[in-house]
């Protein structure tokens, strides 16, 4: 490996105790490799355990077994290292959308002007500025997930996680809003993890693609797609030749029931 | 800088509202939104006259016994002397006094307690049962041993509607904070957010509409709770008022004070009300916002 990894997981198992006391593994032995300023995608059925593998990155869960290290240093707990993104926005109804975006940056105890400068910076350079007072009930639904992702990207983490946030959004919206947040990772050189069910935005965004087994989960396959960084665009990258090729390979490797009887 | 912008743009969008405003279609819909409103008025004032009307035609013309129901006239001579001897200034204003010192007191000590019951889990498990046991008291049951461990005076009823708003504070202040979206305070700790931080930043704000809405019950609440002190034993006090007029079978003094304590229990909530709106600004812009979009 001649490339450090932002993220590496390593034999990583987790399993939870239901009500009636009997031991649920929800996943079974993840081992995955994601290099500096690469966008993979995780895929898998639902209810694989994809959040909760999120939630593990993210420090927010502890695995069972096994370890993680983020930038070579093991993570115990969440201080800040990886930025998320959610299907919900999770804006602060209360706070406008200044407030919102400094979220962050108060929390680390950064001084009330310098927070200030910082956000409306970003909200510059995003063309969110005008917006700056108002409250997130005033705004639409991909305005509100630009908003969610520059308050994440203002804290600087090397990582963002993405759990589906383009899911809420109407279809239109979600092919611009995947174009427009990839390119924003690139500029900013972040390493990207995207979650999601849909092959084909997960085509359309990613360098690799890990397909998960249904539960509990392992790595099924990888694949390198490559697409939108040959292009530069996750619009262009739909229309390449083996895009459907691609697609059609994803999808008989997931394991998806369909309401057959049987 | 950031002002500059929101303010330039606010402005230019209220002037484009205000150019629509004076359009044709704009004035029409507006004439017929206020002749609406006066209808309503008017009905509402029309039925207010007919009843007294009647009331007064039925006392004079022997149908009902004025004694025992009073006349709309006598309660007008009554409240009329009752008004310029002071008395009943005093008496408002006592009630009033007890209700809003004790709803403060109580509301203030019952939200902040269900608040910080968010910090343990475990703190809140051992005292859910007191607090659920409490609750179902009726809380003018206490108001015997109140009065005579703090005396018939204003302060028993301070502590008789600080008491009773406690409870329903604490209950609805403890509830809002487990609506808490847990996503939200993921949020805040993949920012490495400290427990205090995530309490004050997201767990009070989050909570406030859930207290704000507790307190326009513990008003009424508390209105309740002083006036039945009253009733049980005082010097002044509205509820003092209409105990010692009904005894006397002075009718038209008990409806004056009746009719008082409607006024007193409206001037509250409006009160209230206010309270909400200056307390929760993102609500309010909602609310006028949504219909337009």
């Amino acid at each position: 490996m001649l490339t450090t990894s932002a993220i590496s997981v390593s034999n990583v198992t987790k399993s939870f105790v239901n009500a009636e006391g009997q031991e649920i593994a929800v996943l079974n032995d993840i081992t995955m490799d994601i290099q500096e300023r690469e966008f993979v995608s995780i895929v898998g059925p639902s209810g694989c355990g994809k959040s909760t593998i999120f939630n593990i990155i993210a420090g927010l869960l502890q695995p069972t077994s096994g370890s993680i290290t983020v930038g070579g240093a093991d993570i115990k707990q969440s201080t800040g290292h990886v930025g998320y993104m959610m299907q919900r926005d999770l804006l602060l109804p209360w706070r406008s959308i200044l407030d919102n975006v400094m979220l962050g940056l108060e929390v680390k105890g950064i001084g009330k002007k310098e927070r200030r400068d910082i956000a409306m910076s970003y909200l510059e350079r995003y063309h969110l500025e005008a917006f700056a007072g108002a409250y997130p009930s005033t705004l639409s639904g991909g305005m509100r997930q630009r908003v969610a992702l520059i308050r994440t990207l203002v804290t600087q983490p090397d990582i963002i996680l993405l759990d589906e946030p383009f899911s809420a959004l109407d279809y239109q919206t979600r092919l611009v809003l995947e174009d427009e947040i990839l390119s924003i990772l690139r500029d900013e050189g972040k390493t990207g993890v995207l979650i999601t069910h849909d092959i084909e935005e997960a085509i359309s965004v990613s360098d690799r693609i890990f397909v998960m087994s249904k539960r509990p989960t392992y790595v099924k396959k990888t694949y390198d797609i490559g697409l939108s960084a040959h292009y530069g665009s996750a619009m262009k990258a739909r229309s390449d030749v083996r895009f459907k090729g691609f697609f059609e390979d994803i999808w008989s490797e997931l394991d998806i029931q369909m309401g057959r009887v049987g | 800088m950031a002002n500059t912008t929101t303010t330039g743009n606010t402005s230019v969008a209220s002037a484009h509202v205000a150019a629509k405003g004076k359009s044709e279609f704009v004035r029409k819909r507006q004439a017929a939104a206020v002749k609406a409103w006066l209808m309503v008025v008017f009905w509402r004032l029309a039925i207010i006259g007919a009843v007294l009307g009647i009331w007064e035609a039925l006392v004079r013309g022997g149908a009902i016994n004025a004694f025992l129901l009073g006349s709309p006239s006598a309660i007008a001579k009554m409240a009329v002397s009752m008004i310029s001897s002071g008395q009943l200034m005093e008496d408002a204003y006592a009630t009033v006094r007890a209700t809003v010192t004790g709803f403060g007191i109580g509301s203030a000590i019952g939200s902040l307690a269900g608040l910080l019951l968010w910090f343990s889990r475990t703190v809140s498990r051992i005292i859910d049962p007191f607090v659920v046991a409490l609750n179902g008291v009726p809380k003018i049951a206490l108001a015997p041993m109140i009065i005579i461990w703090f005396g018939s005076g204003i302060f028993s009823k301070i502590v008789l509607a600080a008491v009773s708003t406690f409870i329903v504070a604490l209950l609805s202040a403890y509830q809002a904070t487990h609506q808490i979206d847990d996503s939200q305070v993921n949020l805040m700790k993949s920012f490495g957010a400290s427990k205090m931080q995530i309490f004050s930043k997201i767990i009070v704000p989050s909570s406030l509409p859930w207290i704000i809405s507790a307190f326009r019950i513990n008003i009424g609440l508390a209105l309740v709770s002083v006036v039945g002190g009253e009733f049980i034993s005082s010097d002044k006090g509205l509820g003092h008022m209409i105990f010692v007029e009904g005894n006397l079978f002075n009718l038209p003094a008990v409806w004056v004070g009746v009719f008082t304590l409607m006024i007193v229990a409206a001037v509250l909530y409006a009160g209230v009300s206010m309270l909400e709106s200056r307390l929760l600004p993102w609500s309010e812009g909602k609310s006028s916002k949504s219909p337009s979009v």
